[in-house]
C-alpha cells in the first residue's frame, strides 16, 4: 500500500493542515467546509468582501494596519450550481500534490487531491507514525486540514493553500 | 456537519493585524455575534498592552526604560513595575530551564527581549477574556496565546511549520492556550548559548505549549539551544509540553504533547 502525506490547506480563513493517508484515490469529506464561504483572507472579493475597518483609536499610538469584520455567511444567497477546479500542482513537505476543489456556489462542497507525488519520502511515513496516526481510519474529514493559525520560529507566511487557492481563485472565490 | 447550526454559531468575526514590537501580531476573535462596542475597546486596549509592553522592553529604543537599565541610568525602582515583574519571570524560567534561558548571559546586559513578546501577547490576549466571546487567538509573529476556541468545545488548531520548508507544517497541535516555536531557520543565528556566549542551536526547531505564553516562549528557546537533552526539563512541568524537530527531520516530544490525531467535531 503506498502511503503517503498531503498539505491540503487554504480553506475559508486561509486554513492549512497535513493529512495522511493510503490510497492516492481518497476523497476527501471536507464536511465542515461546507459551511463557510469565500475565504476570509481573500483580497480578490465578490459580494462577501470583508468590510475594511479603521480602529477607532482612543490614543495616540500607532495607528492599526488593517482590521476588518469577517462578513457574515447569510448575506448572500449564492447560487447552487455545482463547479469545480484543479488548483496548481504545488510542492509540499514531501513532494507535489495538486488540490481539486469543488464548490457549489460560494460554498465548498468538496476538496479531494487530484494528483500526488511525495517520491517515496521516509521522512512522511514518520511522520506518520509520530503525529498523525488515526487519520488513515479517520474520513479525512475537515477539521483535519482546519487549523486557525501558525506557529513558527519567526513570522512565516503560510504557502500552504497555494494549490487550493489557486484552484478558488480560478471559481472566482 | 450541521451547516446551518455552523452558519449560525460561532464564526471568526474579526481579523486585526498589528504593526508592533518589530513584527506583526495579528488577532483572530471568534463568537457567535457581530463585534460590539465593548469587543472594540476591548480590542484597542489589548493593541495597547502591546505598545506599552514595546515602549517599556524594546532594546532597540534608546529611550526605552530597559535601554537605560542596560546603560546603567537607570536603576530597576526607577523603571516601570512591569520590568521588574518580567525580570522576576525571566529568573523563574532560568531556573525552571537549568539556565538554558537566561537573558542575563546576552553581551550587552539584561535583555528580556525573548520573554517578553510572548508575555506582551498573553497579557494582550488576557483583555480580550474579559469580553466574554466565545474564543480568541493572538497570534504574535509565530507564537500563539488562545483562549477558547473556533468553535463551542473545539480547540484552536495550530500548524507547526516545518523548519526543513518553511512553506509548509510538519504537524498540527490543539492548542492548550499557548504554542511557541523557536529555531534558527528563519532569522538565522539569534539564539545565544548562555554557556558559551555563542549563537548556536541544537535544534533545528523547538514547539512548546502550555498555559502560558511567555513561559512557553521562554521554553521553546531554551530548547532550541539546548535540544533533546533538555526535554526532560519540560516533562516535569504538569501544563508544559515540548516538541523538538532535528536538522534531519526527526521528532522528539514530551509524553503529552497535543497533537492533533482526531478530527475534533466529526460526526458519527
Amino acid at each position: 500500500m503506498k502511503r503517503a502525506h498531503i498539505v491540503v490547506a487554504g480553506t475559508v480563513v486561509g486554513l492549512a493542515g497535513l493529512l495522511s493517508f493510503n490510497s492516492t484515490a481518497v476523497q476527501l469529506s471536507l464536511g465542515s467546509l461546507s459551511a463557510v464561504t469565500a475565504p476570509a483572507r481573500s483580497t480578490t472579493t465578490t459580494t462577501l468582501a470583508p468590510t475594511t475597518t479603521s480602529v477607532p483609536r482612543t490614543s495616540g499610538s500607532t495607528p492599526p494596519t488593517t482590521t476588518r469584520v469577517v462578513p457574515t455567511t447569510t448575506t448572500t444567497a449564492a447560487p447552487s450550481v455545482a463547479r469545480s477546479a484543479t488548483g496548481t500542482a504545488t510542492n509540499y513537505s514531501y513532494g507535489i500534490l495538486a488540490v481539486k476543489v469543488t464548490v457549489s456556489g460560494s460554498t465548498i462542497t468538496n476538496v479531494s487531491i487530484a494528483s500526488i507525488n511525495d517520491g517515496g519520502n521516509p521522512r512522511s511515513e514518520y511522520i506518520d507514525q509520530q503525529s498523525i496516526p488515526q487519520l488513515e481510519q479517520q474520513a479525512l474529514s475537515a477539521q483535519s486540514a482546519n487549523i486557525q493559525g501558525v506557529s513558527g520560529a519567526s513570522f512565516t507566511t503560510a504557502g500552504f493553500e497555494q494549490s487550493l487557492q489557486s484552484a478558488l481563485s480560478k471559481l472566482g472565490l | 456537519m450541521r451547516s446551518s447550526a455552523t452558519q449560525q454559531g460561532t464564526r471568526k468575526i474579526l481579523h486585526h493585524d498589528e504593526h508592533v514590537m518589530g513584527t506583526i501580531v495579528t488577532f483572530d476573535l471568534y463568537d457567535d455575534e457581530p463585534p460590539s462596542t465593548t469587543l472594540w475597546n476591548l480590542l484597542h486596549e489589548a493593541i495597547d498592552v502591546l505598545h506599552q509592553a514595546d515602549n517599556v522592553f524594546s532594546t532597540y529604543k534608546a529611550h526605552s526604560p530597559i535601554s537605560g537599565l542596560r546603560r546603567g541610568e537607570l536603576t530597576l525602582e526607577q523603571c516601570p513595575e512591569t520590568v521588574g515583574e518580567v525580570l522576576e519571570l525571566c529568573r523563574v524560567a532560568r531556573t525552571i530551564t537549568g539556565g538554558w534561558f537566561d537573558p542575563w548571559s546576552i553581551p550587552g546586559g539584561v535583555d528580556p527581549t525573548g520573554y517578553v513578546k510572548g508575555w506582551a501577547a498573553q497579557r494582550s490576549l488576557d483583555v480580550l477574556r474579559r469580553s466574554g466571546i466565545r474564543g480568541a487567538l493572538v497570534n504574535a509573529a509565530g507564537d500563539t496565546a488562545s483562549f477558547g476556541g473556533p468553535q463551542h468545545d473545539v480547540a484552536f488548531r495550530i500548524g507547526i511549520v516545518d523548519p526543513a520548508d518553511t512553506q509548509h507544517l510538519a504537524c498540527v497541535v490543539e492548542t492548550p492556550g499557548a504554542v511557541a516555536t523557536s529555531g534558527v531557520y528563519e532569522r538565522g543565528g539569534h539564539l545565544i548559548d548562555p554557556h558559551t556566549g555563542l549563537p548556536t542551536s541544537r535544534a533545528a526547531s523547538a514547539t512548546v505549549t502550555g498555559t502560558d505564553l511567555g513561559l512557553a516562549d521562554a521554553l521553546a528557546t531554551a530548547l532550541a539551544v539546548a535540544g533533546v537533552p533538555a526535554l526532560p526539563l519540560v516533562e516535569e512541568l504538569d501544563e508544559f509540553e515540548a516538541l523538538i524537530i532535528d536538522d534531519d527531520g526527526n521528532f522528539s516530544a514530551t509524553a503529552g504533547f497535543p497533537f492533533a490525531r482526531t478530527p475534533s467535531t466529526t460526526p458519527g
